[in-house]
C-alpha cells in the first residue's frame, strides 16, 4: 500500500507532471508565469482547488452515473473556482489583486477535470486527496520554475511582490538579481512563455534520459565486466 | 426500466445543479458586503492620489455628481468638500493613445489648479509609452500645479508641437494623448464650473447614489 | 529574361550549392551595405561586423551541441547572410547588444531550433527583428540622420566605438525619424498629407540613400539593383517581388486617389522602408516561402497586403517583418493547396493512366 502512495507521490511531482509530462494547463501556465511570485500564487490556488475536488469527487464517485459524470465534475470545479474567487475577494483582497484575472483561468485548468475523470472518480478517498496534492505541488512547481525563469530573463528580478502574495515576512525573496536591467519584454509575453517552456521540457527530458543511462549502466555494471557497459 | 435509467442521472444533475445554485447564492450573500466594501476602498485609493486628503473634509464617494461629458457620455464627478464649499473634485478623463484608449483621472482644486493625474488603465507599447505610469517615470507629476491658464491654452502641447511640455524619448504619440487628455479635462471644467463647484443640496434631501464607475 | 536551357531537365547538373547561393546573396547585397557604411559611418561598421560574428559563432554553438560536424555547415554560409540581413534591418547605430542578442535569436531560436537548415518555418533574421523590436523598442526606433563618413558631422573612430560599444551620451541631437516613421506620427495627429510631406525626405533622396533609416534599407536604388543581379542570376523568380511590390503599389494608389490628404501614396510606400529588400531579399528566403510559382504569387500578394494594411492601420510605422513571418506561417498551408503537378500525375497527385491496380502499387 506504501509503495501505492510513493507512486502517487512521485508521479504528481516529476514522473507525469502536469506540465512537464502532460503538457496540459498551458492556457493558466502561460498567463501567469511572468513572475515567480505570480506562478506561485496560481499554484497554490490551483492546488487547493484540485485537493478540494479530487475529495469531494472521489467520495461522491458512488453517486455519480457515468452518463452524467463530466457535467457533474464540471459542476463541481466550478463552483469550487467560484467560491475560492468570492473568498479571496472579500478576505484576502490584496492577494486577489495580484491573482485577479488568473483565478477564473483555473477553471480552464484542464488537468483539474483531468484528474477528477482519471483517478478521483476511481479511487479512494485518501488516495484522491493524496493525488489531488501532488499533482497540485508538481503544477506549482513547474509555474514556479518557468515564473522565475521568465522573470530573471525578462526583468532581472526573483520573486518580486512577493510580500504581496506571503505577508511582509516574505520580502527577503524579492531579489534583483541584475541590477539596472533594462529587461527582455519578448520573455514576459506570451511567446516567452513558450519558448521557454519548450526549454524547459527539453531540459526534463534530458534530465530522464541521464538518469535511465545512468540506471542502465548500474544494471549493466552487475551483469558485465566494466567496460563493456557503452551504448 | 428505461424511464428509470433516464430518471437517476437526470435527477442527479438536477440535484447538483440546484445544490451548485444554493452554494453560490450563499456564498454571494456572505461575500458581498465585504467585496463592495473592498471595492470602495480601491476607489478611495485612486481618488486620493489625486486629490490629496489636506483638501476636504468629506467622504469623497458620497454624493458623486453626474454631468454630460463633452462628448455626450455622462462623467462622474467626485467632489471633496471643506465647510460647506466644494474645495476639489475629481473625474475620470481619456484619449485615444497610439495602442487604444488610455484613461486617466484628474484631481483639481476649486480655481482649477491640478492637484494630481494618474493613468488607470492604458494600452500602450511596453518600454516606450508606458512612461506615463507613474510607476515607471514621474513625467504624469509634472502637471501638478498647472491650469488652463498657466500656460496658456495654446501652449498645452508637446514640445514638438509648440507646446510646452516634453515627451518622453522614443515616443510621441503618448504623451501627445495625455496632455490632449488632461486639456479636454481642463476645457470640461471651465464650461461646467458653476455646476461643479455648486455645493450638494443639504442634508436634508433625498440623494442618488451612484456606484464608482471607475473601476472595472 | 529567356530560358536558355531546360530548366528542370533531369539529366543536367546545375552547378549550385547552398554555398554558391548563398555567396551570390551576399554579393548582390554589397554595394547597397557599403553605401550604407558610407552613409552611417563606423558605428554602423562595427554593427555590421557584430551581428555576423555573433552569427557564426552562434551557429557553431548550435551545430556542436547538436551533434552535427560544423565545417560543412558553417562554410555554407547561411549563418553568414542571416546575420548579415539582420543587421541591414537594424538602426545603424544601435549598440552592439541589439546585434549580438537579435544574432542569437535568429541563429538559436529562428533556426537551429527547427532542426538547422533547410528547416526553419520562419525568416530567421525577421525573427530575432520582430523579438527585438518588441523586446527593446527604444533602441529599435531611435533612427539616425545619414552623416557620411569623412563628412563633418560624422563621428571620429573613437567616438563611433563608444557609440557601438559604449554608453553613448549626448548623441540625441542627431536622432531623426524614418520617413515612414514620421508619417505616421504627423497623419495621427490629423496633419494633411501635404503639410506632413515637407518635413521629411523627399523620393529623390529616397531613391539615393540620404533618410534615416535600417543600414540597408536606405538606397532603394542599390537594393533594387542588387535584385534585379539576384533575378539574372536565376537565385530567385520575379513572383514574389513582383507579386509584394505590386500589391503594395495598387493599394497605396487606390487609397491615395480616394483621399490624397491622409494616404501616402504608391512611390514613397515603395521606396521607403524595407519594402524593396523585403521583397526581393526576404520574402524569397527559399525554405520559407512557397514552392510552386501560383503560391508563390499569392504569397507575395498577401505580404505586400499585410505591409500595407501594417503601416497604414496598425501601431507600427513598417510592417515588413511582421508581413513576411505571418505569410511564413502561412506558406505550409499555400503549399498544401497549391502543389505543383508531379510529371506524369493530375494535381491530386494521382497518377495520370494508371490502371486500378498499377496505381495501387504506384502509392505504396
Amino acid at each position: 500500500m506504501s509503495s501505492d502512495y510513493r507512486r502517487i507521490v512521485k508521479d504528481g511531482i516529476w514522473d507525469n507532471n502536469i506540465v512537464f509530462a502532460q503538457t496540459l494547463a498551458l492556457c493558466p501556465l502561460l498567463a501567469v508565469t511572468g513572475t515567480a511570485s505570480n506562478g506561485l500564487g496560481m499554484g497554490l490556488a490551483s492546488t487547493a482547488v484540485m485537493v478540494a475536488s479530487g475529495l469531494l469527487i472521489s467520495l461522491l464517485r458512488n453517486l455519480i452515473t457515468p452518463q452524467v459524470r463530466i457535467p457533474v465534475f464540471v459542476l463541481i470545479i466550478a463552483v469550487l473556482v467560484t467560491l475560492t474567487d468570492m473568498f479571496l475577494n472579500a478576505w484576502l483582497h490584496d492577494l486577489h489583486k495580484v491573482l485577479g484575472l488568473f483565478i477564473p483561468l483555473i477553471v480552464t485548468n484542464c488537468a483539474i477535470l483531468g484528474r477528477a475523470e482519471s483517478f478521483a472518480s476511481r479511487n479512494h478517498a485518501l488516495p484522491a486527496l493524496l493525488d489531488g496534492l501532488m499533482m497540485g505541488l508538481g503544477f506549482t512547481l513547474a509555474l514556479v520554475i518557468l515564473g522565475a525563469s521568465r522573470e530573471l530573463l525578462g526583468s532581472g528580478t526573483l520573486f518580486a511582490n512577493a510580500a504581496l502574495l506571503l505577508g511582509s515576512w516574505a520580502r527577503f525573496l524579492e531579489l534583483v538579481l541584475i541590477p539596472d536591467y533594462k529587461g527582455f519584454l519578448l520573455i514576459i509575453l506570451p511567446p516567452g512563455g513558450f519558448i521557454v517552456l519548450g526549454c524547459l521540457l527539453a531540459g526534463k527530458r534530458l534530465i530522464d534520459r541521464a538518469v535511465a543511462a545512468r540506471r542502465r549502466r548500474a544494471l549493466e555494471a552487475i551483469d558485465t565486466p566494466a567496460g563493456e557497459a557503452a551504448r | 426500466m428505461a424511464g428509470k435509467r433516464i430518471l437517476y442521472p437526470a435527477l442527479l444533475l438536477g440535484g447538483f445543479s440546484t445544490l451548485a445554485t444554493v452554494l453560490l447564492v450563499a456564498g454571494n450573500l456572505v461575500t458581498r458586503d465585504a467585496i463592495q466594501e473592498r471595492q470602495r476602498e480601491d476607489l478611495l485609493v485612486s481618488l486620493r492620489q489625486v486629490v490629496p486628503e489636506s483638501h476636504y473634509s468629506n467622504d469623497l464617494l458620497a454624493d458623486p455628481l453626474q454631468l454630460p461629458g463633452p462628448d455626450g457620455t455622462p462623467i462622474t464627478i467626485y467632489r471633496g468638500i471643506h465647510d460647506g464649499q466644494v474645495t476639489a473634485l475629481a473625474y475620470p478623463i481619456s484619449s485615444q493613445g497610439y495602442a487604444g484608449e488610455i484613461r486617466l483621472i484628474l484631481g483639481l482644486d476649486a480655481t482649477g489648479k491640478i492637484l494630481g493625474v494618474r493613468v488607470l488603465t492604458h494600452a500602450e507599447t511596453p518600454g516606450l509609452g508606458d512612461g506615463i505610469e507613474v510607476a515607471k517615470s514621474d513625467w504624469i507629476l509634472d502637471f501638478n500645479g498647472l491650469s488652463l491658464g498657466d500656460p496658456p491654452q495654446e501652449k498645452w502641447k508637446v514640445k514638438k508641437d509648440g507646446g510646452r511640455f516634453d515627451a518622453f524619448s522614443g515616443a510621441t504619440i503618448t504623451p501627445r494623448a495625455v496632455v490632449k487628455a488632461i486639456e479636454n479635462g481642463l476645457v470640461f471644467y471651465r464650461q461646467q464650473k458653476t455646476r461643479l463647484l455648486e455645493a450638494p443640496l443639504s442634508k436634508g434631501l433625498p440623494v442618488v447614489r451612484v456606484e464608482g464607475a471607475l473601476h472595472e | 529574361m529567356t530560358v536558355k536551357s531546360p530548366r528542370s531537365a533531369p539529366y543536367t547538373h546545375a552547378r549550385t550549392s547552398i554555398g554558391r547561393t548563398m555567396g551570390l546573396v551576399m554579393l548582390a547585397l554589397l554595394p547597397a551595405t557599403l553605401f550604407g557604411f558610407y552613409q552611417f559611418g563606423w558605428p554602423a561598421v562595427f554593427l555590421f561586423a557584430s551581428t555576423l560574428l555573433a552569427a557564426v559563432l552562434a551557429e557553431a554553438l548550435s551545430l556542436r551541441l547538436a551533434g552535427k560536424p560544423p565545417r560543412p555547415f558553417l562554410l555554407d554560409g547561411s549563418a553568414l547572410l542571416t546575420g548579415w540581413l539582420l543587421a541591414l534591418t537594424l538602426p545603424p547605430w544601435a549598440p552592439w547588444w541589439i546585434g549580438v542578442v537579435g544574432s542569437l535569436l535568429a541563429i538559436i531560436v529562428g533556426k537551429q531550433m527547427f532542426g538547422g537548415i533547410g528547416q526553419n518555418l520562419f525568416n530567421p533574421a525577421m525573427v530575432a527583428r520582430v523579438a527585438l523590436l518588441i523586446s527593446s523598442p527604444l533602441e529599435m526606433t531611435l533612427f539616425t540622420a545619414p552623416a557620411p563618413l569623412f563628412s563633418a558631422q560624422a563621428p571620429g573612430l573613437v567616438e563611433s566605438l563608444t557609440i557601438t560599444f559604449g554608453n553613448p551620451v549626448g548623441f540625441d541631437a542627431v536622432s531623426s525619424a524614418t520617413t515612414l516613421g514620421h508619417f505616421k506620427t504627423e497623419l495621427g495627429r490629423g496633419v494633411t498629407l501635404d503639410q506632413a510631406a515637407a518635413g521629411t525626405a523627399s523620393l529623390w533622396q529616397l531613391i539615393g540613400g540620404e533618410a534615416a533609416g535600417s543600414l540597408g534599407e536606405t538606397s532603394a536604388l542599390l537594393i533594387l539593383l542588387g535584385g534585379l543581379f539576384l533575378l539574372y542570376k536565376r537565385i530567385i523568380t520575379w513572383h514574389i517581388p513582383l507579386a509584394m511590390l505590386g500589391t503594395l503599389a495598387l493599394l497605396a494608389s487606390l487609397f491615395h486617389l480616394l483621399d490624397p490628404d491622409h494616404y501616402v501614396g504608391p512611390l514613397t510606400h515603395l521606396l521607403s522602408g524595407a519594402a524593396i529588400l523585403g521583397a526581393f531579399f526576404i520574402a524569397t528566403d527559399l525554405v520559407t516561402s512557397p514552392v510552386s510559382l501560383r503560391g508563390q504569387l499569392l504569397f507575395g500578394a498577401g505580404c505586400g497586403l499585410l505591409v500595407y494594411v501594417t503601416r497604414t492601420w496598425a501601431g507600427y510605422p513598417e510592417g515588413v517583418a511582421f508581413a513576411v513571418m505571418l505569410m511564413n506561417a502561412c506558406t505550409p498551408l499555400i503549399d498544401h493547396y497549391l502543389k505543383p503537378r508531379i510529371y506524369g500525375r493530375d494535381r491530386k497527385g494521382e497518377p495520370l493512366s494508371y490502371t486500378e491496380q498499377a496505381e495501387k502499387g504506384g502509392n505504396a
